[in-house]
């Protein structure tokens, strides 16, 4: 992991950079227009709505596709954040399943990392809409934690 | 209800149409190369603004998903074809068997390998271009039949 991105996380703990430079810093991140709010070290993702996420047009909604990569980003930026000492994730394998379809309109995701081991991170993400309780799609992915080079 | 018709457009034009009328697949790139019964090829460009790692160079795991979601729902159409319809995703697994190289263009094959009257099963293969006995990437989808009628879909579609 680049020493300016572990300068990057130092800095959003400290107050001294707001979380939202860790998507600024990924170019799909931007693509997608994520967006991180931050209570503290609580952190909520968001999807705002946009014409280029858009999948089927008629009804219209989100492109399947935009939704998972935004909740891959969010639990990847999520796992960095739990590591005391981060390491960089890599995706070995991300699954999802779609529950209703995405409107076209603001998506949040939430994310809780089921197992942090030494090697692979394990993390549950859940992306809704109107309601917290009703998720849009809800997915799994683990992640390779690699040591420098590696 | 279905209905059966003398086709209007060839799988490779079902694909071009259905692809162009969906924007964020536009955005990503995506171009359908083959359609076949047997299922679909289709490439995704590099793109900077597609970058996930930046101190590389090399794709977003979140971009090839969307590319390899979409591609799978093609190689679902071109199994139901002549017949229309829009086939949701129900489930996506995709295991990134390594990190593709920066700035190489991607490949997608996906084939539709069991239709059922209301499911689709789908497994899609990525690798870059020329190396396709060394894939990136292997999926396994479902879809969902939805039975529409084409025109009520590409009708509302500026293309």
């Amino acid at each position: 992991m680049s020493e300016a991105l572990k300068t990057l996380i130092a800095a959003c703990r400290n107050g001294e950079q707001p979380y939202q430079a860790l998507v600024e810093r990924v170019p799909y991140a931007q693509f997608l227009g994520i967006g991180i709010e931050a209570r503290g070290e609580e952190l909520s993702f968001v999807l705002p709505k946009a014409d280029t996420n858009m999948g089927n047009p008629t009804l219209p909604a989100l492109h399947g596709g935009a939704v998972a990569g935004f909740m891959e980003q969010a639990a990847l930026i999520f796992l960095l954040l739990k590591m005391g000492e981060p390491r960089l994730p890599k995706t070995i394998d991300f699954t999802i399943d779609y529950l209703r379809a995405g409107l076209l309109r603001d998506t949040f995701a939430e994310c809780r990392v089921t197992r942090l081991g030494r090697r692979v991170g394990n993390v549950h993400i859940e992306a809704w809409q109107t309601r917290r309780d009703e998720p849009i799609a809800i997915a799994r992915a683990h992640f390779l934690l690699s040591e420098e080079g590696g | 209800m279905t209905v059966e018709t003398t086709p209007k457009y060839t799988r490779l034009e079902l694909c071009h149409r259905f692809v162009s009328s969906v924007r964020h697949s536009v955005e990503l790139g995506i171009d359908v190369i083959d359609a076949q019964e047997s299922g679909v090829r289709a490439q995704m460009p590099w793109q900077e603004r597609l970058v996930g790692n930046p101190d590389t160079g090399v794709l977003h795991g979140g971009a090839v998903f969307a590319f390899l979601d979409q591609v799978g729902g093609l190689a679902a159409a071109v199994r139901i074809y002549p017949a229309f319809e829009i086939t949701p995703t129900i489930d996506f697994r995709l295991d990134h068997l390594r990190a593709p190289a920066a700035k190489a263009a991607i490949i997608c094959w996906a084939e539709c390998y069991r239709l059922t009257e209301h499911v689709a099963f789908v497994r899609v293969t990525a690798y870059e271009k020329g190396k396709e006995n060394d894939p990136i990437a292997t999926g396994l989808a479902t879809y969902m039949r939805m039975k529409i009628p084409s025109g009520k879909y590409f009708n509302k579609v500026s293309t």
